[in-house]
Order: structure tokens, then C-alpha cells, then sequence
């Protein structure tokens, strides 16, 4: 399998605080892989870092073969990196179409003149990126909201809004940042499915996730992290058996809920 | 009887009316008054007044004079009443029925044609003719413009209440622009107020267009906006002055004051780019003091020093000198305003628009979403700044002399109320904010001394005629501002984000506070 992303000892570092140290491991082509860990284990600073917003400290990333050090976040998401946050974070006073139209930004061809004039081109593009913003809207089950305020949607219909506009940035790896945290169990079975979906249409998705029946049910592969270390890498059954996860990190009381889920 | 009323005031009808509409109803009802009350404000000091309800009285024929007079009285009661009675019933949860709308659309009608027919009436018996060219200190018919505009916008804004309801901003524009156009035919025997009107309003409202750019789309508050005007201004001064003995045309030189007013606005943008609220606005507060100083220092000799630039050319068009025809330097800025208008609407909507809104919601979730923050935040300095370019070459044409005290904090701060006054981020907000604080802040204040003396002698009231009101420009400035933050924060015409996150209070952070630069 041919590695599309990799971390090679990515260390990040703020003041005297190590929040990654030495992180390594690689994702493949269309492959589902969960990151787990306690809370404050490093996960969202090793996205962040992934996705530009945090500088390395040290080591390297790479795309496809070509290092993503010292790029800038858009530049990262043009290569195929989209992603979505922990703490949900939609355009708040922008309707749910909008939001997704905001993702088709790099990627639409309308110059500023274009727009201030209402040009022809810009006209046509800006209706088939609005069709498609409704069709992802509506693959995501949001159809009835188009014309709302991503903030007056219900906590859980913002988790999937931020996933449309990932999708709408036409990424080649999806990043997602807890996406189940707060849904129901119903919900979760549809991102799920919808996650498998994604897969099937070959998009590689990378999670963090703290719900196990999400993370067992879905993953080819888990990464455990633990204090910015990574201690455990597997499929789901070895991370499920691997004593240091078991023991050392997740506790007694979780590999029973692990064993049960 | 009561079973009539009922008829009329139906308690449970859900209750529609938007900003646009309200603020329609209610400038429909004030031009009436003022058209009403013109004569006596303006009677004893100034030009004296020609048309009004009591010289058709004595001038027409007693009886059809009268009788129109009274028909147009009740059409106007309607008028200047259906607002409180709207607001009042509104305040408790009703609303009038549908078919009122039919009446006051009705009387406004009414009251427009018998307006049109007294005042020609009056012109044909007395053998004046209809357009201008009266003596001086005879008559004015400013009284009969905004009587007919009061009128006419009232039957505008009831005839089609449900356009009003439905396309708001379309239907201001409708409202507003015959207004903006015939300001100087309304005025045409004040030659200082259409001077007032074509270097206040205009200018203003061109300022508060551009500067919304950069503080209501973009989210980037910036108190410096003087500068740029500074920089448009001086930019075609000098290339239209004997200063340096260049003389462009003014028609090219806005688009070369945009320009370059748009390059600087890239130039002092940059340095700016990872700051955000307070700190950005202390750094432009920074530039906007360096610039009219680098001016006062006459730099590389290029600015005249302290007494600035004087002897700026005066555009002439055919036989048309704007020097001698003012007016005509309104109406051209009037056309450039609204080319400017419709090109940033459509920026608004379109692909450039978005990214400035998704910017100033949330800086890291633009980047993160492929968003190029530094020349997004550019394109909204140097945009922002070329439309004050514009505004810039048109100021110094108009009052033939820029000097640095034209580009002063004040002129910043005052472009700045006019967006917040009127509404930040909504452009029919800004145009509204710009004839608010002008004819306000700039016209009412300035001559409440001379009403409240007319007022005073009328009344045989010498309290009130005694009032020194110069004294209490700021302060009455001052409390008009208090009193719109407490009432209306969001401004006159919030655009419809503004209103709900004024509620909320959110801010975000910037994205180089979130990667540690700074």
C-alpha cells in the first residue's frame, strides 16, 4: 500500500511543554485510520500540525512523497488536506449553503473583476457551485437548512455541516476532529455509514475519536497516543489486546468497555 | 361604528414590517412635516418662502383653493398619523389590516396630484414661471419638492407594501434615489446647500462605502480611513494643480486616485496583516496620523506643506463648468456612488464577498478552508481604500484646496459612525448612515440656533429663541450617538448577521495568535 500521508518524528513543542514528541506512522490510500488517546494526549496539536496551523518543532510531513513543512494552511487544504474541528468552527453568521460555498473558494475560477461586474463566467460559476454546495447539503442530510445560519443549527446537523464544507474543498484525505462527539447513537450510525461511504468514493479519512464503537466499528488501523508519545499502532483488535493500552493507558475499567463494544 | 374599527384593527395578524419599511414609512411622514413647516423655518432670516398652504389660501381663488387645501390636509394627517398609529399597535402585538394600506396609498396619491395641481395653480396665478429662475428673496419651492417627494414616497412604500416587505433593499433603493437625484432641484434657490449636499453627502456617503468594505465584510476595524482619502486627495491634486504644472482630466485622474489610494491601502494593509480587533485598530489609528503629518512636513515637496495644494483644476464637460454649476459635481458623484454601489453588492454575493464574511467569522476556519487570508485581507484594504481614492480626486475638485487638516481623526471617526450609525456590513445601511449624519449632524445641528429663533420669535417664547445651540453641537453629537448604541446597536439598517451576533457578543481569535506569531 503506497503511503499517501506521512508523519516522520513530528515534534511539536510549546515553551517547556512537549505536546507531540517523535510521532511517526503513515496512511495509506483510502484507508480509515483513528487516532485515540486521553484527553490532552497531543491528537488535536498532531492535526493541527498536519493541517498548517501549528508549525513543527521538529521532523517532517509528508504528501505524497513531498514535505508539507512551512506551508501555509490554504496551501495545505489545496493539496488535499481538509478538515474538520473539535470545537466546531462553521462561519457562524453565514448561512449552511454559504459555508459550504465558502469550501469551492480555491478551487472556482472568478477573479475579483469578474464578480464585480456579475460577469457571465462568474454568474455560471457561482450557480453550479451553489448546485453543488445543495447537493452535498443534501448528502449530508441538510437540506431543509440551506438558508439558515450555520448557528442556528442543532449541535449535532453543525458536526455534519463542517463535513460538507470539507467535502465541498474536494479533499483527497478528510481530517475529522471528534466527529461524534455529541451525537446520538443514531446519529453516529449515519456518520458511520457515512464515513464508509466516503471510503468507497476514495477519499482516505483520518479521525480522532474518543467513542469506541465508532473507532472499533470503522478503523483499518489505530493509532494510540499517549503524552504527545505514540505507544500502540494496530488494527483494532491488536490496539484492543495490546497490554500497554490496555493497562498502562486506558485503564481496567475501559478494556472491559472495549472488549464489550 | 366599533364594529368598523375592529374591522380595520384585526388583533391577531402576524406582524411583518422590517427595518426598511419603518424607516420609508417614517421619512415619507417627516418630508410632509418638513415641507408643511418650511416656510416658517427657513420665513423671517432667509430666502422667504413662496409655496405654501397659506399663500394658496390667499392667492388662489378662495374657494377651490381652499377646498384642495383641505383635501390635501386630511391626505397629509393620513400620512404623518398612519406611522404612530402602525407603531403604536405594533408596540402591543397588532397590526393594522391590509385594506388601511389601500387608504394611505390612496390619500398619499391624492395628495401628491393636489400638490402638483396647487403649486402650478399658484405659479399660473401669480405668472411665475414652473422651474427656477424666481428673484432672489421672493420665493422658493423647496417646500413643494419635499411636500411631493414626502407624498409620493408614501404612496411608494404603502402602494407596494408587500414588495417593500419582500425586497427591502431593492425597494430603498427605489425610494432613495429619486430623492438623492432631484436634492439639488428641491434646493435650487439655496446654492449654499447644494454646495453642502454635493461636498458632504456624497463624499461621505462614497467614504462609508468604502470603508464598510474593510470593517463590515472583512471584519478588520480600522480607524486610519482618512489616510486613504489624504492619499486619493493629494494624488490628483497634484496632477491637477499648478503645483507641479500637471493638469489631468478629472475623469482620468479618479481612476488614477483609486489606484493609487489602492496601492497604498495594500502597502499600510500588509504590515497589519496578523493583528486583529483592538491592536489593528491602533495601528491604523497610527497610519492615520502619519499621513496627514508626512502632508503638514511636505514630503519630497510633493504636498505644499501646512497650506497643502490650492488652484485645483475645475472639470469642464462641453459647455458645462462644474466650478460655476456645483450641482453637477453632485450628480456625477451621485453616478459614481452608485456604480460603486452596485459593484460591491455584487462583490458581496459573489466569490470574494464570501471569502471577506468567512474571514471576519472565523480567520483559522477561512485558512483551514483554503482561504488565502493575506491577499483576502489585502483585496479588502486595497478595494476599500481605491473607493476613498475616488472620493479623494472629487474633494479636492469640488472645494479646489486640499491642506492637511481636511484629513484629520475627526474625518476618520465620522466615516466610522456612518457605517455603525447606519449599519456595518449592509450597504443600504451605509448610504442611510450617510444621509442621517449628514443632513443631522452636519445641517440640523449646525442651524438649530436659527429655527429655534425663528421658533422663538413666533411663539413670542424668548426662552427659546435664547438658547445658544452652538455650544451644544458635540454634546447633542455626543448623545445621539449614546442614544443609537443603547437603542439600535446594530445600527439603522443591521444587516441581518449583524443583528443576531450583536446579541451574542462572539469574538474569534486570529489565526496568527492560533500558531504563535503573534
Amino acid at each position: 500500500m503506497t503511503a499517501l500521508l506521512e508523519l516522520d518524528s513530528v515534534t511539536k513543542q510549546f515553551g517547556g511543554l512537549l505536546a507531540v514528541s517523535s510521532v511517526s506512522f503513515s496512511i495509506g490510500e483510502r484507508e480509515i485510520i483513528s487516532m485515540i488517546g486521553p484527553n490532552g494526549a497531543g491528537k488535536t496539536t498532531a492535526f493541527n500540525c498536519v493541517t498548517g496551523l501549528f508549525p513543527l518543532t521538529r521532523g517532517d510531513i509528508r504528501l505524497d512523497g513531498h514535505s508539507l513543512g512551512g506551508l501555509p494552511p490554504h496551501r495545505i487544504l489545496r493539496l488535499g488536506i481538509a478538515r474538520t474541528f473539535q470545537n466546531i468552527r462553521l462561519f457562524s453568521y453565514m448561512t449552511a449553503v454559504d459555508n459550504v460555498m465558502v469550501g469551492a473558494h480555491w478551487w472556482m475560477k472568478a477573479r475579483v473583476w469578474d464578480g464585480a461586474l456579475t460577469t457571465p463566467r462568474s454568474r455560471r460559476e457561482e450557480h453550479a457551485v451553489e448546485q453543488r454546495a445543495l447537493e452535498l447539503l443534501d448528502l449530508l442530510g441538510l437540506a431543509n437548512y440551506a438558508g439558515n445560519y450555520a448557528r442556528e443549527l442543532p449541535y449535532g446537523l453543525q458536526r455534519r455541516l463542517e463535513i460538507a464544507r470539507a467535502l465541498a474543498t474536494r479533499p483527497r484525505l478528510l481530517l475529522l476532529d471528534e466527529p461524534a462527539a455529541g451525537l446520538n447513537p443514531q446519529e453516529k450510525n449515519e456518520l458511520m455509514a457515512l464515513i464508509a461511504r466516503l471510503r468507497g468514493e476514495g477519499l482516505t479519512v483520518f479521525l480522532i475519536e474518543h467513542d469506541m464503537r465508532v473507532v472499533m466499528g470503522i478503523s483499518d488501523r489505530i493509532v494510540v497516543l499517549d503524552h504527545g508519545e505514540k505507544i500502540a499502532e494496530g488494527s483494532p483488535a491488536e490496539v484492543r489486546e495490546n497490554p500497554r493500552v490496555v493497562e498502562a493507558y486506558l485503564g481496567s475499567g475501559a478494556s472491559q468497555e472495549m472488549r464489550s463494544a | 361604528m366599533n364594529r368598523l374599527l375592529r374591522a380595520f384593527f384585526r388583533p391577531t395578524q402576524k406582524i411583518t414590517a422590517t427595518g426598511v419599511y419603518t424607516i420609508l414609512v417614517i421619512a415619507a411622514a417627516a418630508m410632509v412635516l418638513l415641507g408643511w413647516f418650511l416656510p416658517w423655518f427657513v420665513g423671517p432670516f432667509s430666502e422667504g418662502v413662496g409655496f405654501s398652504p397659506q399663500d394658496a389660501i390667499s392667492t388662489a381663488p378662495t374657494g377651490i383653493g381652499t377646498i384642495l387645501l383641505y383635501v390635501t390636509g386630511v391626505c397629509m394627517l393620513i400620512v404623518l398619523l398612519s406611522p404612530f398609529v402602525e407603531f403604536t399597535l405594533r408596540a402591543r402585538h397588532r397590526a393594522l389590516d391590509v385594506r388601511w394600506d389601500m387608504v394611505r396609498a390612496a390619500a398619499s396619491v391624492v395628495g401628491l396630484v393636489l400638490t402638483v395641481v396647487v403649486w402650478i395653480l399658484v405659479r399660473w396665478i401669480n405668472e411665475e414661471p414652473l422651474f427656477g429662475a424666481l428673484p432672489n428673496g421672493i420665493t422658493t419651492d423647496s417646500a413643494v419638492w419635499l411636500e411631493m417627494y414626502g407624498f409620493g414616497l408614501a404612496a411608494i412604500t404603502y402602494g407596494l407594501k408587500r414588495l417593500v416587505l419582500e425586497r427591502p433593499n431593492v425597494m430603498f433603493v427605489v425610494g432613495v434615489l429619486p430623492f438623492g437625484v432631484l436634492l439639488p432641484l428641491m434646493f435650487h434657490q439655496a446654492p449654499a446647500f447644494v454646495l453642502w449636499a454635493t461636498q458632504s453627502l456624497a463624499i461621505y456617503m462614497l467614504l462609508g462605502l468604502g470603508l464598510n468594505v474593510v470593517v463590515g465584510f472583512a471584519g478588520l476595524l480600522d480607524l486610519g480611513y482618512a489616510a486613504f482619502f489624504a492619499i486619493g486627495g493629494y494624488a490628483c491634486a497634484s496632477l491637477a494643480s499648478p503645483i507641479h504644472g500637471v493638469h489631468i482630466s478629472l475623469w482620468m485622474l479618479i481612476f488614477i486616485g483609486a489606484a493609487i489610494a489602492a496601492t497604498f491601502g495594500a502597502i499600510l494593509g500588509a504590515p497589519t496583516l496578523r493583528l486583529r480587533g483592538d491592536y489593528l485598530a491602533i495601528v491604523t489609528l497610527g497610519f492615520g496620523e502619519i499621513i496627514p503629518d508626512l502632508a503638514t512636513n511636505n514630503v519630497f515637496g510633493l504636498t505644499g506643506g501646512p497650506n497643502g495644494i490650492s488652484g485645483i483644476d475645475k472639470p469642464v464637460v462641453g459647455s458645462v463648468n462644474f466650478g460655476f454649476n456645483p450641482q453637477w459635481f453632485y450628480w456625477s458623484l451621485l453616478f459614481f456612488s452608485v456604480v460603486v454601489v452596485i459593484m460591491l453588492l455584487n462583490m458581496q454575493r459573489a466569490r470574494i464577498g464570501r471569502a471577506w464574511v468567512a474571514l471576519r467569522e472565523d480567520e483559522v476556519a477561512a485558512a483551514a478552508t483554503g482561504i488565502n487570508t493575506t491577499t483576502t485581507k489585502l483585496l479588502a484594504f486595497a478595494i476599500g481604500a481605491s473607493v476613498s481614492g475616488l472620493a479623494g480626486a472629487f474633494y479636492g475638485a469640488i472645494v479646489s484646496i486640499v491642506s492637511p487638516d481636511d484629513f484629520q481623526f475627526a474625518v476618520s471617526i465620522a466615516v466610522l459612525s456612518i457605517i455603525v450609525l447606519g449599519g456595518i456590513g449592509n450597504i443600504s445601511g451605509v448610504i442611510l448612515g450617510a444621509f442621517v449624519l449628514t443632513f443631522v449632524i452636519f445641517w440640523a445641528l449646525p442651524n438649530l440656533q436659527e429655527w429655534s429663533a425663528t421658533l422663538g420669535h413666533t411663539f413670542n417664547v424668548p426662552a427659546i429663541s435664547g438658547i445658544d445651540f452652538t455650544r451644544y453641537t458635540f454634546i447633542l453629537y455626543g448623545a445621539a450617538l449614546i442614544i443609537m448604541m443603547l437603542f439600535r446597536p446594530a445600527g439603522l439598517l443591521p444587516s441581518r448577521a449583524r443583528k443576531v451576533e450583536l446579541e451574542s457578543g462572539i469574538e474569534s481569535e486570529s489565526l496568527a495568535a492560533v500558531q504563535g506569531r503573534a
